[in-house]
């Protein structure tokens, strides 16, 4: 909470913050491994390349001990909760590493009942940031290398979690580039906006990236690959591409926790996170509601209140 | 017997989205009331407007309508109790979403019209298509659906003679 408020320039983060994360990330898990706790963790491991990290499935307290958290560690891993690795879950309970944006995606995934409080041990981080995509990694974390969302962060200490790592160090005051960004958008006329978004999608390729590493995104099977009646056109061509971008902010509006995985992934650079950001703008505007790192019972657009807004209705 | 028919410029397609218990019955009643309006609104008919999905009106949109009308009961009317209230909600974020990515929203109205309104359906479809005659076809979408390539940089002197050499 008081985060925010203690934030001051500095270059750079302290490497000796990410050590002591990663030895209470080891600590932790070993223990909870050792005492059979739980059946798996899931977190970061060393990538490769040096600096570079990789979502990991460890099982013994032996492989535990290769646990890791670096700025490289990017990847919202409550995405494995719901798909990929479903079939961990069944064995036991896992225990996650997440940090304040992947805790709000954890808990909305609770709150639609894909994942259950008691089948997961939380290991929250007090996360300060990490690389976006395609930075230059090599002069560790700093303002030109972090990520567009971790610029304007509200989540750095987790709430709710069973086990709270790291002390925050001291964090730059950073301009919130993606507030602007929106803020530049919203001062456009639609015929402005349209030309804007129309080049963004025209980039699309639909290799549907974005909808593979979204947490939400766990339908079995996706309204865009459907056919018969087919919803939307499923080639890489402008029609098509626009429709699924809409599609794609609409079924998460009320939902996404603002983890801009999607974001992250696209290989052709699409802003995707504005849309999502401009949803949850709206919806707390509308409806008073936030993603927040607690589960919520339900979402702002699977309930309703009688007197809701209906000035655009005649 | 009939109003004299005006010729028009522009004869816009409205798709409306109508749900089964309040509008399609209210337009129904205009019918059977012997009440004129537009010809230009084709109607769809869905159980519910908690039914009607945004994916819907962007596919209208993108198969060549100038407007879009969503009908249905009035809040506290619906058949299934709560239906029209959520859908109230995801069309006030449909709504906002459209709005950022730059469509003209005066295209898409949303109406409560129940089965004893024949005169407010009249009014409604009338208001809309006029509205949407004097702003002209709907273009944006169309012209996203006229474009074949996905990327509209590919057009580089080296392609352009490539392509002329083989046409």
């Amino acid at each position: 909470m008081n985060a925010k408020a203690e934030k001051i320039r500095v270059a750079s983060i302290d490497p000796s913050y990410y050590q002591a994360v990663t030895d209470a990330i080891r600590t932790e898990a070993v223990k909870l491994l050792s005492e059979e706790a739980v059946v798996a963790v899931v977190g970061y491991l060393p990538g490769r390349r040096i600096g570079t990290a990789v979502p990991g499935l460890v099982t013994t307290p032996e492989q535990a001990q290769q646990l890791i958290f670096s700025p490289a560690c990017v990847n919202n891993l409550s995405l494995y909760l719901t798909k990929a690795k479903k079939g961990v879950l069944k064995k036991g309970k896992v225990a996650i590493i997440a940090k304040g944006c992947d805790l709000r995606a954890l808990a909305g995934l609770m709150g639609e009942s894909q994942v259950k409080k008691e089948d997961i041990y939380t290991i929250g981080i007090a996360c300060a940031g990490v690389f976006g995509a395609n930075s230059d990694r090599k002069g560790g974390l700093t303002e030109a290398s972090i990520a567009r969302k971790c610029r304007e962060c509200t989540v750095h200490q987790p709430e709710g979690v069973d086990l709270l790592v790291g002390t925050l160090p001291e964090l730059p005051q950073l301009t919130a580039l993606e507030a602007q960004e929106l803020a530049r958008l919203e001062a456009l006329t639609p015929e402005e906006r349209w030309a804007y978004w129309k080049e963004q999608f025209s980039k699309c390729i639909r290799c549907l990236a974005c909808r593979q590493v979204c947490p939400f995104c766990y339908c079995e099977q996706c309204l865009c690959d459907k056919n018969r009646p087919q919803a939307l056109e499923s080639s890489p061509r402008p029609a098509g591409n626009t429709a699924w971008h809409i599609v794609r902010a609409m079924h998460l509006a009320g939902r996404c926790g603002g983890c801009a995985e999607c974001e992250r992934v696209c290989p052709m650079d699409i802003p995707l996170n504005l849309l999502n950001r401009r949803m949850a703008m709206e919806l707390k505007e509308l409806y008073d509601y936030e993603a927040s790192m607690v589960p919520q019972e339900k979402g702002p657009l699977t309930r309703y209140q009688e007197d809701d807004d209906q000035s655009f209705i005649k | 017997m009939h109003a004299e028919k005006l010729q028009h410029d522009f004869e816009p397609k409205i798709v409306a989205f109508v749900c089964t218990w309040c509008t399609y019955a209210g337009a129904d009643l205009a019918g059977t009331s012997r009440m004129q309006y537009p010809a230009n609104v084709r109607v769809l008919k869905f159980p519910c407007t908690g039914r009607i999905d945004p994916v819907f009106i962007l596919r209208a949109f993108q198969k060549g309508a100038d407007g879009v009308l969503v009908s249905g009961c009035h809040p506290g009317d619906c058949h299934y109790m709560a239906g029209n209230f959520h859908a109230r909600r995801r069309f006030a974020a449909f709504r906002a979403l459209l709005g950022f990515v730059g469509v003209d929203l005066e295209r898409l109205q949303f109406s409560w019209v129940s089965a004893a309104e024949g005169g407010k359906w009249v009014e409604v479809v009338t208001e809309l298509t006029e509205k949407v005659r004097a702003m002209g076809p709907m273009k944006e979408f169309k012209a996203l659906e006229d474009e074949e390539q996905w990327s509209g940089a590919l057009n580089t002197p080296e392609l352009r003679e490539a392509f002329e050499s083989i046409t």
